[in-house]
Formats: C-alpha cells, structure tokens, sequence
C-alpha cells in the first residue's frame, strides 16, 4: 500500500524514523485496529492511531458523550454532549486526519456480535469498563487469533499488557475470572483525569509496535503504573496450562456472555457484590423490591450491628430455617468477612434458591468501605 | 523478616489509605496474617476459603507470581498486591 505525496507530507517525521520509515508507514496504512471503549484509554489511544495514519480505525461504543466525561475522555467536546459517542469520535478522527478511515460501531459488544465485529479488524484495543466485556474481547482474540492490547484504571493506577495469541499469555492467564460485582469501577471509585491518557497512550504505542514490527511488545510482562509515587513497575506474566480459553484443554471454545457462563458454573451460581455495589443497589431500589437481606452472624454478633432491615438467621439454624427465605428477589447473605455467608449462598443453592448473592469481605469490607461508624463484632 | 507490601488501590480503604505497609514473615501465608492482624478483613479480600488466591488478584513476590501461600518471603522482599481492574 504505497504512500501518496499527501500522506508523504503528514507522515514526514514518522518516515525520518529509520525503524519506520516507508515501509513502517505503508503497514500503518493498511492496518485495521479496532479500539472497544471511546472512553478514558480509548480516547487517547484512537487520537493517536488516527495521527499515526493507521488506515482503518473502528470505535465501538454504545454510550453518549455526558459532561462528567470530559474531564478525561479528551475525545470529545462541550459541544458533543448527548452525542453518541462512536459518532462524535469519528467526526473528531476525521478532522485529524482525512486520509483515514475511522468507522463508528455504537453497539454494545455481546457474545452474538463479537466474532463477526472483530473478524474485520488485524488487532484490537481495549479500553472497556466492564471486566464481562474484557473477558468476552480477551475470548474471541484468542480464539480468532487477534493481537490485544489491553489496559485499565482506578483511582491514580493503572495496568497494561499485550497479549499475542501463541507467543505469550492471555488475559485469562493473569486474572482466570473476575466479575463486576467484585471490583469497583470508576464511576464507583473515582479517577485522576490524566491517569488514562498515560495508559492510553501506552496502548497506542504497542499498537503502533506490533504493525510496524518494531521493538519488543509488552508480552508475558505486566505494566503497572502508580501516578502518586510515578512509579512504573513490571511483573512477569506465565501463560496458564489450565487456561479456560488459551490453555491445553480449553473449555471456552465460543465467546460467551459473562452472566452465562455463571449460569452454567455451578461454583458461580453465587453473585458476589462488593460493600459499595450493595450500598448502591440498596439506594436505587424501591422499597418493595429491595432484595432480602440475611445476617448469617451469631446473634451476639448481629446484636453488636447489623445492617437496616437484615434478618438473622445464624449459620447454626439456616438448615432447618431455610424455608424462611424468600425465594425470589435475590437473598444477600452477610457475616463479619465473607466465609460463612459463602457458605450459605451454597447451602441455599441447593435449597433451590436460584440467585443468591454473597457480601464479599462481610462487615468488615462494610465498616471499612461504606460506613465507619458500624461496629462489628 | 520484615518486608514492604505494595497494596492495591482497590484495597486501600483496609490501610487507611496506604500503598504500601510494612510487614513480617517467611512466607506469603504469615505476611498475610501479620497484615491481617493489622487491618481486620483485608486477608479475605485476596484469598478466598479454600485458602487460594482469588482469581482476580495476583501476588508477586519481587517480580515473580507467587503460586500458593507457601511462597517463600526474604527480608527485603517486596510482595505486590495487585487486582483486576475494570476502568477504562
């Protein structure tokens, strides 16, 4: 794919590189690189692949631009509030740099659409804020053969990795299952505004690597950035023989949909929610439909402090009081740190009880996370 | 044996906002308890009860992935902390 006088122009400095160069820039051209999340990371990442005349470019987000956005998603302006935000990031790609192709994708990805969106791309940028939407890009990269480069934030940290199909591990390889519910996000958390244009930025430059063939990728080696004390730190990553989908006898063979995949472990039959998550689902809602709580505790222990409306049903006496929860709405069932209301959301499951939801790190993570004033026992 | 653990930014609420904390030990395992001991809670948070390390943490040692709590810890040592993380 030769270059034009114009592209020749644009690309001047890229091409005064002897490790780019012509040839570097004509692989740039014909690149197709797919960025999931126009967000935080995505932002930085797909202005800097669209300057760098990577050739095609997809944005996939179903989201609109809202104001709480622009203090990080450097994407998007005042003027583009309620716009789609696929839409509004091609517009701004566009201006950049016309000699690309930029194709917005606002949809949301799913197990359905995921191998057929990402078939069309040669590597893909992640830069979701779902971990299901990790798992399942993670999936099809692996089992499509795609190149990831994926990295994520909170507060003032950030992580990366580049993770190439055969030649290193995968996703699931450093973390084999996370979900939602257990690990707060940033809406939740909060984070520095500048954290993700590092990150970003970041994923654009191994991007810009593994096209053009350049330097050593960030594979088998994790990346953390620490903004507070500016610390880079590396660790060193191992693929997993037992890997669900990348390893010797996988048993991930199609992308599938997170909550489908627990329906089917019956390990993961229990959802798990953090105190914040709880506090959260508590507050939004109505009173009638406010999922039943069950303090698993000791009685002494409840006595001490237990939350608003939780009943105590201890340990000792939920196999012959287990018909006393109701079998719908989700029960959450809470102790002092998690153990024991683990426990209870198992014996529930086979007590028939379809969804029960496990308090992860009890009291305790609530005392510490939500409200400091509750005295635990 | 006394050495630096780095805790991970989602944890920080269990160390009244510490990065990184001190610790005693010859193994993962009685690190784990001795910051146990000093933040309630925090333990659980990385190993679940079975004993394993929970799927969506990772603990290094240095820079090496601890397998088990059985690691063996040196003075000096750094342990890292480290979770998934979900923000994008």
């Amino acid at each position: 794919m030769t270059l034009t006088a114009a592209e020749r122009a644009r690309y001047q400095r890229h091409l005064s590189l002897q490790e780019i160069g012509a040839a570097g820039q004509e692989k740039l051209k014909a690149a197709r690189v797919l960025i999931v999340g126009a967000g935080g990371l995505g932002s930085p990442a797909a202005l800097y692949l669209a300057a760098a005349g990577c050739g095609t470019l997809g944005l996939v987000d179903f989201d609109r631009v809202d104001v709480s956005n622009l203090q990080r998603q450097v994407l998007f302006d005042s003027a583009g509030l309620e716009q789609l935000k696929a839409e509004a990031g091609r517009a701004r790609l566009a201006a950049l740099n016309p000699e690309i192709r930029v194709i917005a994708h606002a949809l949301e990805l799913k197990a359905a659409n995921v191998r057929a969106l990402l078939a069309d791309y040669d590597l893909i940028v992640d830069g979701s804020d779902r971990l299901s939407t990790r798992y399942l890009v993670n999936d099809a990269c692996v089992l499509l053969e795609r190149p990831l480069i994926s990295a994520a934030i909170h507060r003032f940290e950030g992580q990366l990795m580049t993770y190439v199909p055969g030649r290193g591990p995968c996703y699931r390889c450093l973390f084999p299952q996370a979900s939602d519910g257990v690990v707060a996000n940033c809406a939740e958390a909060g984070v520095l505004g500048v954290l993700p244009g590092v990150l970003g930025t970041l994923e654009a430059t191994e991007a810009i690597k593994l096209i053009t063939g350049v330097g050593t990728p960030l594979v088998g080696r994790l990346l953390t950035y620490d903004a507070l004390e500016l610390r880079f730190q590396e660790f060193r990553v191992e693929r997993r023989r037992d890997c669900a989908v990348c390893g010797e006898a996988p048993t991930i063979t199609e992308p599938r949909d997170q909550e489908a995949q627990s329906a089917r472990a019956p390990q993961d039959g229990v959802r798990r929610l953090t105190p914040q998550a709880l506090r959260a689902l508590l507050a939004s809602a109505a009173p009638a439909r406010a999922p039943p709580l069950i303090d698993v505790r000791e009685r002494w222990e409840y006595d001490t402090g237990h939350l608003p409306d939780a009943v105590n049903i201890p340990m000792s006496e939920l196999p012959r009081r287990i018909a006393e929860i109701p079998r719908a709405g989700e029960p959450v069932f809470i102790c002092r740190s998690g153990g024991r209301s683990l426990r209870a959301c198992t014996m529930a499951l086979a007590a028939g009880i379809a969804s029960p939801v496990n308090l992860e790190g009890g009291m305790l993570a609530w005392a510490v996370e939500v409200d400091p004033t509750m005295p635990v026992a | 044996m006394s050495c630096t653990v780095r805790i991970a930014s989602p944890l920080h609420s269990y160390t009244a906002g510490a990065s990184r904390v001190e610790a005693h030990g010859t193994t993962l395992a009685q690190v784990l308890s001795d910051l146990e001991q000093r933040f309630p809670g925090i333990r659980f948070r990385m190993i679940d009860e079975q004993d394993r390390i929970r799927p969506h943490m990772r603990l290094f040692i240095n820079t090496e992935a601890a397998r088990d709590l059985a690691a063996p810890v040196r003075g000096g040592d750094t342990v890292h902390v480290i979770c998934a993380l979900s923000g994008g």
